[in-house]
């Protein structure tokens, strides 16, 4: 029988908006626990060069979310990047949190759980997920050296991975099925690399290999020309998608997967709020994130001193 | 003769930290090889898993290993 642990505050999701509630919440010296299943720092862990988060020149994701880390854990939050969650509860008093080992009874729940790198949507990226198909630049770009290399994408992610790719292979290709989305700082860092060829209106139609990836199908949509380019590897940044499936069940959610939510942050269940990416809204930055996590965090305070009082 | 429980890893990898703080939070003593550092780890790291500069991989006996942060083939590799 798993153990059944109370929490004032169970935070899902340790991106830069999970964690900046927890540093709040820790600060008003609430209990606070952040559960992670994948990488602490989200979608920046894996981030080369962090240049438009206010007070840093230029930090790695990983720089940056360790010191939030720190940060949160020093007013007591804790952080548990191990134990998965499997179902949660929240319209009742108080919400569940089922983990692998543990049942959290939380009075509130901030979800900030972030999104997903999108999957290549093609047949044959089982087959070589891991071997040609890669979706982490810092890992597996080592893997390239003087190899040929493809990066899948057109926003500010794809941009930055080409960028940074070179530093492996002189032979790097950018692929995208329309215009470039990146900002205009990385795409002139782009057309200012030689090593990268970029190739835009051009969509990545199959992949083929023996054991290996060994080459691509291209369409070029101008012209209605298929040709096959070797690669020895393609690093996939076609975008992101909500990660909100723990929840379908509890909460309504909009037509692109995310939480409906207002800047409050508030979710149509009192004590449950929906920071960062995950919530639905216009703009999605770094800072963006941080300012929810913050709103969230000193509201669910408020939510509790009220619980508490027995308003 | 006692298992020694091998992480090939390179310093930048998010997901090699994370298999590392893993290991150390179940208290599985583990000896770390950066196959950036060190070319004779490498080539055993492409040895034992067919792929260059693949990592994080972890191993107990050079023969069966399991490749990135995938918590349940570690806990079955490690028997935790």
């Amino acid at each position: 029988m798993k153990e059944r642990i109370h929490k004032d505050v169970v935070i899902v999701g340790a991106g830069m908006a999970g964690l900046t509630a927890a540093l709040y919440c820790g600060r008003m010296n609430l209990d606070t626990l952040v559960l992670e299943n994948a990488l602490v720092g989200g979608q920046i862990a894996n981030a080369t060069s962090i240049e438009n988060y206010p007070g840093f020149k230029s930090v790695t994701g990983q720089e940056l979310i360790g010191t939030l880390q720190k940060q949160a854990e020093s007013f007591g939050a804790v952080i548990d990047e191990f134990d998965e969650i499997e179902r949660v509860t929240l319209k009742t008093s108080p919400k569940l949190i089922e983990t692998q080992e543990k049942i959290y009874e939380a009075d509130v729940v901030i979800i900030a759980s972030g999104m997903n790198r999108r999957k290549l949507p093609l047949a044959e990226e089982k087959k070589f997920s891991g071997r040609g198909v890669h979706y982490c630049e810092l890992c597996d770009g080592h893997a390239y050296e003087g190899k040929i290399i493809a990066v899948a994408g057109g926003g500010n992610a794809a941009v930055d991975a080409a960028n940074f790719l070179t530093k492996y292979s002189d032979n790097v290709y950018l692929i995208h099925r329309s215009q470039l989305r990146a900002d205009d700082v990385s795409q002139k860092r782009l057309r200012a690399n030689e090593k990268v060829t970029v190739m835009l209106q051009t969509e990545i139609k199959a992949l083929h290999g023996d054991k290996r990836l060994e080459s691509v199908d291209i369409l070029d949509k101008a012209t209605g020309e298929t040709k096959n380019l070797a690669v020895d590897g393609i690093f996939v940044n076609i975008g992101v998608e909500p990660n909100t499936a723990l929840f379908k069940d509890e909460l309504t959610l909009t037509a692109s997967g995310r939480i409906p939510a207002g800047e409050d942050c508030r979710t149509e269940i009192a004590g449950v709020f929906a920071a960062g990416d995950v919530r639905e809204k216009e703009i999605r930055q770094l800072t963006t994130a941080a300012s929810d996590g913050t709103t969230a965090a000193l509201l669910a305070e408020k939510y509790l001193s009220k619980l508490k009082a027995g308003d | 003769m006692i298992d020694i429980v091998k992480v090939y890893t390179i310093q930048s990898c998010p997901w090699c930290a994370k298999v590392k703080k893993y290991l150390a939070s179940k208290d599985v003593e583990f000896i770390e090889l950066d196959i950036e550092k060190d070319p004779a780890a490498r080539d055993a790291c492409k040895k034992l898993t067919g792929m260059d500069y693949a990592v994080p991989v972890t191993t107990i006996d050079d023969e069966t290993f399991v490749m990135d942060y995938d918590k349940d083939e570690l806990d079955k590799l490690l028997c935790l």
